[in-house]
C-alpha cells in the first residue's frame, strides 16, 4: 500500500491538531465570544456588550500594562539571550566528553524539579531587607542602609525571570549548536579564523533555529506569566497578562476575555514576525 | 567537541566563570530551601532557624501529624502517574507531527499556530475553557480525560518546537542510503532515525514531565477530586505552612540528582562496553 | 462525642460510644429502641451496610480540610469523607464549571453572591441541623449576644444565611426556614505589629497610613480583604468619608483609588500578600512593621521569638466568616450522609481543632467540653494561659500567662467595624483596583 505523501503526513500530524481543535480552539472559541457579552457577579449573560472592547482598545491601563510587559520581555530577552548563549556555546564547544556536558545540563535544569510556589519563597530570605545580599553589602561596606529594592520590586520580578528563562535559552541554543559538524569549525580554525570570528560567521548563523525557538519560549513565558510578577513586586506591578488574572479571580470573564484575546493577537503577531527572521519549520523540508 | 587535545584558549577560563557564577545565582535561592528543610521542629519557614533538626522529613515522610502537611505523598503520587502518562504521550504525539513537518502539508500552518495560540493564551482560561465546555457538553472532568487533556495543551506545543530542533538540518543522506540498502519506511523509522533523534525524544520527554509536574493553571479545574503536587502546595500556602514544603524541595533534588548521576554512570558503562567490543 | 450514626449499633466494635441516653448502642438496637434512637436524629436512619458505599467530597480552605479532620471523620461516621484543599478561585470555578464533582464545600460568606440563584446549591432545612438553637446570635439572629445590632458594612453575616425560601432564589434578612448553609468559623482581624520597631502604640487604622511608617506597611492583596482594610485607614486619616465603606458608590471607589495611588507613588506599601506565608514572612523578617494580618499569622511570628502584637483598634475590627453547604446534585442516601457530616462537623471535634488554629467555631458549647479548661479559657474567655498552649498538632504556640491579643470571644467579635465585602459596585472596582496596581 503506498500513501501519498501528503496524506501521511496529515495522519502523522492528526492526533496533535486533534487535541488542539478540541481543548484549545474550542475553549478559544468560547472565550471571543465571552468576550462580547454583558456580566456580573460570575455571571455572563447572552446579551451583546462592547463595554469589555472598547475598555481595552481604548483605556490608558491597556497602554501601561504593554509597556510594563514589553519592558519586561525586552530585558529578560537580551540577558537569557546573551546568558544562554555564552552558557551553550561553553557547554558544546568547550567541555570535552557528552558525560560531563549532559551532568552540567540536567544541574542546570533540576532546580526547575521543586516546584514554583515552593522557589518563589525562597527569594526573600536572600533579597530581602534582612537578607542574604543586603547583609553582604552592608558588612563589605558597600552600602550603609539596607537596599529595599532588591525586592518587592521591577528589579526582583527580572531577577526571578532570567533565574527561570536562562535554562530554555540554554536547552534550544545547545541543541542547535551540537548539530554544527566539528568539520566546519576545524575548517574555519585550519583557514585561520579566530574564535570571534567562528562565533560570528558561523555558530551565530548555524544556531538560529535553536536561538528563535527559546526565544518563543522566552517571549511567551513571560507575556503569559503572572506568578512571578505578583509574588515578587508584592502585587504592586501590572502586566497584560497580571490584569487578566486579577479579573478571572474577581470572576469577571468578559473583560478577561477580551484582554486574552488581544494578548493572543500580540504574541501570534511577535511569533510571525520572529519567523521571518528565522524559518524553524523551513530547515525540515527536504 | 571541535578543539579536542588542544591547549584551553583564555575564553574556556571567562565562559567557565560565567558558569559558575550562573550556577550559584541559580542555586542561590535553592540553597535557602535546602538549609530551611533542616529547621528545628518549633521553627517556620523563614529564617531564623530555629535550631536544626531532620523533623520534617520524618513529617513528610510519615504523611499526616504536622501542620501544613496536607496529604502530600498522595498528591506526589497523582502528579508523577499524570506526568508518566502525559510525558509519553507527549513524546510520542510530538515525534508523529515532527515527522509530518517534513513534508509541505495542508493544514501545516493552521496546527503551528495552534500550537503558539495554546501557548500564549493564559493557562487559566484554556482551563477554564475546557471545564466549561466539558459542562456544557455534561461530561464529568477527570484526570484521565480532562486532566490529561488540559495538560497536553501545555507540553506538546514545547515537544512540536524542540522536534523542529531535532529534526532541522537532518540530512536525508542517511535515509536516502537506508532506501538504496533496501530498507523500508518502518525499517528507515526504527533504524535510521530513531537512533539519531534519540536524545531529542529524551529530551523530549523530560521536559513535557517537567512542565506536567509543574502545571497548575490548565490543571486545576479539570483534574477532578485529587489536588495534584503544585496545587496541594498552594492550597496550602494559603494556610498556615511548615517546612514540610522546603523538605520536598530537598527531596526532590536528591532524588533527580541521584537518578541522573545513576543514568549518566550507565551510559559511561555501557559505551565502555560497546566500544572494548568492538576494540576486540 | 455527639453524633453517631447507626453504624456504631450494627457492628460490634464500639463499646467506647456510649448513646446520650447512657446505654450502649448494642442494648439499645437489642431493646427494640433503635427507632426511638432514629428520632434523636434528624437525619433519618442510616443503615451501615447502605452508607459505607456512600464517598462525600468535601472541597475547602486549607483550615478545615485538613488530613486529620477528615481521618476523625471516617473514623466517627459510617461514609467515606475524601478532602480537597483548593484555593478560593479554584474553588468558586470548580462550583460553578463542575459542581457535580463535589459534594460539600466551605467557602467565604462572600462568595455567596456569586452562587444566588445558580442551583448549585442546597438550602439546608433549619430542622435538619440540630445545633441551630446553640449558635451564636451572629448568625441565626444577626445580632451580638447581647441582642445589639452589628455593623452592616461590609458583607456581614446575616446578609446570606437564609433563603427566603426552600426554591432558595433570594437571601432573606430575618430568620426563615430554610439555612444557605452552616457557620463554620470566623474571626475578627486587625493590624499585625511589630512593637520592637515601633515607638508608640497603634491604636487607629489611621496608622496604617500614617507617614510615620512610609515603605514598611502591607496589605492583603484584593478588593474582597485589602480594600476594607485600606477604607478603614483612609476614613480614619478623614482622606475619604464614607456612607458605606463596604459597599461604595463610584464616587468613593474614584477618592479611594485615587487616595492610594498617591500612598502608592509615595512609595509608602512595602508589599501587598496572598498567602498565609508571605505575611509572616513579611512581619518575620522585619520587612514590614505594621500590616493587616490574621490571628494565626500573627501566633507564627510569635512562635519565632519575634514580637507581634495583634491588638483591637478603636474604629473595631474587620470581620469576616465561613460557611458550609452541600452541593444540590446530592440526593438520596448521599445527602442524608452530607447532612450527617455537616452536623458531625460542628458536633465539637472539629470546633476544638479549628480553635486551636485561632479561629472561633459556631458552637461554642459544643467546642467547651472539647477542650482543656485552659485552652477554652486562653482561645474563648481572654484569660490567661496556665499551662503551653498547643496547636492541633502538638507545637507550642504560647506558655503559661500569655493573653490573647484584644481578650475574650466577644470582646474581639463584638466589635466589628467592617466586614470583608463583595461590593455591589464590584465591576468598577476590580477595573479601579487595575489601575491602581499599574501606577
Amino acid at each position: 500500500m503506498k500513501l501519498n505523501p501528503k496524506a501521511v503526513s496529515l495522519l502523522q500530524v492528526a492526533p496533535m491538531g486533534i487535541i488542539f481543535t478540541a481543548m484549545v480552539l474550542v475553549p478559544l472559541l468560547i472565550i471571543i465570544v465571552v468576550s462580547f457579552l454583558d456580566y456580573d457577579f460570575a455571571r455572563v449573560f447572552p446579551e451583546i456588550y462592547l463595554g469589555s472592547w472598547q475598555d481595552v482598545l481604548t483605556s490608558q491601563l491597556t497602554l501601561d500594562l504593554y509597556e510594563t510587559t514589553f519592558k519586561f520581555v525586552a530585558i529578560v530577552w537580551v540577558i537569557t539571550f546573551s546568558l544562554g548563549f555564552s552558557i551553550a556555546y561553553f557547554l558544546v564547544f568547550h567541555v570535552r566528553t557528552l558525560q560531563i556536558r549532559l551532568m552540567l545540563l540536567a544541574a542546570i535544569a533540576i532546580p526547575f524539579w521543586t516546584s514554583g510556589p515552593i522557589r518563589a519563597v525562597a527569594w526573600v530570605p536572600l533579597l530581602g531587607r534582612e537578607g542574604l545580599v543586603n547583609q553582604a553589602l552592608l558588612g563589605l561596606g558597600i552600602v550603609d542602609q539596607p537596599v529595599a529594592w532588591l525586592m518587592y520590586s521591577e528589579f526582583a520580578i527580572l531577577v526571578a525571570y532570567i533565574h527561570l528563562l536562562t535554562m530554555p535559552m540554554v536547552i534550544t541554543i545547545s541543541n542547535s549548536m551540537m548539530k554544527i559538524p566539528g568539520s566546519i569549525i576545524q575548517a574555519a580554525q585550519d583557514a585561520g579564523a579566530s574564535e570571534f570570528q567562528i562565533i560570528r560567521e558561523i555558530i551565530l548563523p548555524l544556531a538560529r533555529p535553536g536561538i528563535a525557538i527559546g526565544t518563543i519560549f522566552v517571549v511567551t513565558a513571560v507575556m503569559g506569566d503572572f506568578f512571578i510578577v505578583k509574588t515578587m513586586s508584592g502585587g504592586q506591578v501590572n502586566t497584560a497578562t497580571m490584569a487578566i488574572v486579577t479579573e478571572l479571580n474577581a470572576f469577571q470573564y468578559p473583560p478577561a476575555a477580551a484582554k486574552s484575546v488581544l494578548m493572543l493577537a500580540i504574541v501570534l503577531g511577535l511569533v510571525a514576525l520572529l519567523l521571518r527572521f528565522a524559518d524553524i519549520r523551513k530547515e525540515l523540508t527536504k | 567537541m571541535a578543539t579536542r587535545k588542544r591547549k584551553r584558549p583564555a575564553s574556556f577560563y571567562v565562559l567557565a566563570t560565567l558558569l559558575g557564577a550562573y550556577a550559584v545565582f541559580l542555586y542561590a535561592p535553592m540553597a535557602c530551601v535546602y538549609v530551611l528543610s533542616f529547621q528545628g521542629p518549633q521553627g517556620g519557614m523563614s529564617f531564623p532557624m530555629v535550631g536544626w533538626s531532620t523533623h520534617w522529613f520524618q513529617v513528610l515522610f510519615q504523611g499526616t501529624g504536622g501542620q501544613g502537611v496536607g496529604d502530600i505523598p498522595s498528591a506526589f503520587r497523582r502528579s508523577i502517574r499524570l506526568a508518566l502518562i502525559v510525558g509519553v504521550l507527549t513524546m510520542i504525539i510530538s515525534v508523529s507531527a515532527g515527522m509530518a513537518y517534513r513534508r509541505k502539508f495542508p493544514g501545516a500552518n493552521f496546527v503551528f499556530y495552534s500550537a503558539i495560540a495554546s501557548m500564549v493564551l493564559p493557562g487559566i482560561f484554556v482551563g477554564f475553557g475546557i471545564a466549561l465546555t466539558f459542562n456544557l457538553l455534561g461530561w464529568r472532568v477527570n484526570w484521565f480525560s480532562s486532566g490529561i487533556g488540559a495538560q497536553l495543551t501545555w507540553t506538546l506545543p514545547f515537544g512540536m518546537l524542540i522536534m523542529f530542533i531535532v529534526l532541522g538540518r537532518f540530512n536525508p543522506a542517511y535515509e536516502e542510503a537506508a532506501t538504496d540498502l533496501g530498507a523500508n519506511a518502518r525499517q528507515r523509522f526504527w533504524m535510521v532515525i530513531v537512533p539519531i533523534i534519540l536524545p531529542g525524544i529524551i529530551a523530549i520527554t523530560m521536559a513535557s514531565l517537567t512542565s506536567s509536574y509543574e502545571e497548575t493553571a490548565r490543571t486545576q479545574l479539570n483534574v477532578g477530586t485529587g489536588n495534584t503536587m503544585p496545587m496541594e502546595i498552594t492550597g496550602l500556602l494559603t494556610a498556615a505552612t511548615s517546612p514540610v514544603i522546603f523538605a520536598v524541595g530537598t527531596v526532590t533534588t536528591f532524588v533527580s540528582f541521584s537518578l541522573v548521576i545513576a543514568s549518566l554512570l550507565i551510559m559511561t558503562r555501557l559505551a565502555k562496553r560497546r566500544s572494548s567490543r568492538t576494540a576486540q | 462525642m455527639t453524633p453517631k450514626t447507626p453504624k456504631d449499633a450494627s457492628t460490634t466494635a464500639p463499646g467506647t460510644t456510649p448513646a446520650p441516653t447512657g446505654l450502649s448502642r448494642r442494648a439499645l438496637l437489642k431493646t427494640g429502641a433503635a427507632a426511638g434512637a432514629a428520632s434523636l436524629f434528624p437525619a433519618p436512619m442510616l443503615w451501615a451496610q447502605n452508607i459505607k458505599d456512600v464517598k462525600i467530597v468535601h472541597a475547602g480552605q486549607s483550615y478545615s480540610t485538613i488530613p486529620n479532620i477528615a481521618e476523625q471523620a471516617n473514623k466517627d461516621l459510617g461514609f467515606t469523607v475524601e478532602m480537597q484543599t483548593l484555593d478560593q478561585t479554584t474553588q468558586t470555578n470548580r462550583m460553578l464549571t463542575q459542581p457535580d464533582t463535589l459534594d460539600v464545600v466551605d467557602v467565604p460568606n462572600t462568595s455567596m453572591k456569586y452562587f444566588l440563584g445558580r442551583d448549585i446549591l442546597m438550602p439546608l432545612a433549619v430542622k435538619d441541623y440540630k445545633w441551630w438553637d446553640k449558635t451564636v446570635p451572629l448568625f441565626t439572629q444577626g445580632t451580638y449576644p447581647n441582642g445589639e445590632a452589628y455593623s452592616m458594612q461590609g458583607y456581614a453575616p446575616i446578609k446570606a444565611q437564609y433563603y427566603t425560601s426552600e426554591k432558595a432564589k433570594e437571601y432573606s434578612l430575618t430568620p426563615t426556614e430554610w439555612l444557605v448553609g452552616v457557620p463554620l468559623y470566623y474571626n475578627a482581624d486587625t493590624i499585625g505589629i511589630r512593637p520592637d520597631l515601633i515607638d508608640r502604640p497603634i491604636e487607629s487604622w489611621a496608622d496604617l497610613l500614617s507617614s510615620d511608617f512610609n515603605g514598611k506597611v502591607a496589605l492583603q492583596d484584593g478588593v474582597a480583604v485589602g480594600v476594607p482594610d485600606a477604607a478603614m485607614a483612609l476614613e480614619a486619616m478623614g482622606d475619604v468619608t464614607y456612607v458605606d465603606k463596604g459597599n461604595m458608590t463610584k464616587e468613593e471607589i474614584d477618592a479611594t483609588i485615587d487616595k492610594l495611588i498617591a500612598y502608592k507613588k509615595d512609595g509608602h506599601f512595602r508589599s501587598f500578600w496572598t498567602t498565609f506565608e508571605q505575611s509572616v514572612q513579611l512581619m518575620a523578617s522585619g520587612e514590614v512593621v505594621l500590616e493587616s494580618m490574621w490571628a494565626p499569622a500573627v501566633t507564627e511570628v510569635r512562635t519565632r521569638g519575634i514580637e507581634c502584637k495583634y491588638n483591637g483598634m478603636k474604629e473595631g475590627y474587620r470581620g469576616w466568616y465561613i460557611m458550609m453547604m452541600g452541593m444540590s446534585h446530592l440526593d438520596g442516601l448521599q445527602r442524608d450522609c452530607a447532612i450527617e457530616y455537616m452536623n458531625w462537623y460542628n458536633s465539637g471535634w472539629v470546633g476544638a481543632f479549628i480553635s486551636r488554629q485561632g479561629f472561633y467555631n459556631s458552637v461554642p458549647e459544643n467546642v467547651q467540653p472539647m477542650m482543656t479548661e485552659n485552652e477554652y479559657g486562653y482561645w474563648y474567655e481572654g484569660k490567661a494561659a496556665t499551662d503551653d498552649i498547643l496547636n492541633p498538632f502538638g507545637k507550642v504556640m504560647e506558655t503559661a500567662g500569655a493573653v490573647r491579643d484584644g481578650g475574650a470571644l466577644w470582646d474581639r467579635m463584638g466589635n466589628i467595624g467592617i466586614w470583608n465585602s463583595l461590593m455591589d459596585e464590584d465591576r468598577y472596582l476590580v477595573r479601579r483596583w487595575q489601575d491602581f496596581i499599574a501606577a
